[in-house]
């Protein structure tokens, strides 16, 4: 059972160097054929500076940084018990091979809810706000996590 | 190179170019946990999915359908012009399913100069199983004028 009293609990920051190949891994993955992801002159052909990012790439520092085993063992909540609820991006600049972005995760909100079948939940909200290495707002990832009880 | 889409060309009702991927397989949940770092066994263990109730074996990953919901967008609003994304997850996505992407614009605005619209997402498999709803955002470039 999540320890609802982490609430506005901050956690270490996840440094992530962004690679042209892990771009294009995630892009292969999904199975995305647009060349804007997969070839750097696709890319510039189109306006972009290089292969930019895709739009859920910044799962990527969440995952392979390993903070989120950390943070759900931190606020005890059961992995086995846990679901994805929500997921939203908001982006405010591209983000770039060679780009080294920063996240500091943070638990905006936790609180238990009863469903309609009156079986109880937490619902856990977590941000992470990214910065470049120039110290720019990249972009911000929030996560809603439910832990069925 | 995709044609340019411009403010003018996208009108509220429109309907997002839709996006039709699958059967998703279980080697795909396995490049996608690779690729994204979500190891988790309910996405590439048929054996452990069933013992925790999942009676068809491995399930997908939620951000997976959510990147499929992401390059549909982005095959139509280029990724620049993206502001905003989200997601609710509203079922699990079994393997070998078939999903639809779908959407359909909302809204459309001028905010601070610049030319906003906003599309609700959708997708289904082939069932008609809602899988993710959400929206996204973008600020698209405008003709020139004269």
């Amino acid at each position: 059972m999540a320890d609802l009293s982490k609430a506005g609990t901050e956690y270490a920051p996840m440094t992530w160097e962004v690679e042209r190949g892990k771009i294009k891994e995630l892009a292969k993955a999904i199975g995305d054929p647009n060349p804007v992801y997969l070839d750097r002159d696709a890319a510039i052909q189109a306006g972009y500076k290089d292969t930019p990012a895709t739009p859920t790439f910044l799962t990527v520092p969440m995952m392979w940084c390993g903070q989120m085993p950390d943070i759900i063992n931190d606020l005890k909540i059961n992995f086995m018990m846990v679901l994805h609820g929500e997921e939203e991006y908001e982006y405010y600049q591209l983000i770039y091979p060679g780009d080294v972005i920063t996240g500091t995760p943070k638990i905006t909100k936790m609180e238990e809810k009863t469903s309609k079948s009156g079986s109880k939940m937490d619902m856990i909200s977590v941000e992470v706000l990214y910065t470049n290495q120039r110290g720019e707002k990249v972009a911000k990832a929030r996560s809603l996590l439910i832990e069925r009880k | 190179m995709a044609e340019q889409i411009y403010f003018e060309d996208v009108n509220v009702g429109d309907a997002m170019p839709g996006l039709v991927k699958g059967p998703l397989q279980k080697l795909q949940f396995v490049m996608y946990a690779g690729a994204s770092g979500d190891f988790n066994p309910l996405h590439n263990d048929d054996e452990f999915a069933m013992a925790v109730g999942m009676k068809n074996g491995v399930i997908s990953q939620g951000m997976l359908v959510m990147g499929i919901v992401g390059q549909a967008i982005t095959a139509w609003i280029p990724q620049k012009y993206l502001k905003k994304f989200g997601v609710r997850f509203a079922g699990m996505t079994q393997k070998n399913s078939t999903i639809t992407v779908s959407g359909t614009v909302t809204d459309k605005r001028v905010e601070d100069g610049d030319n906003l619209i906003t599309c609700d997402v959708i997708a289904q498999d082939e069932n008609g199983d809602v899988k993710i709803t959400g929206n996204f955002e973008a600020a698209l470039p405008a003709k020139a004028k004269g």
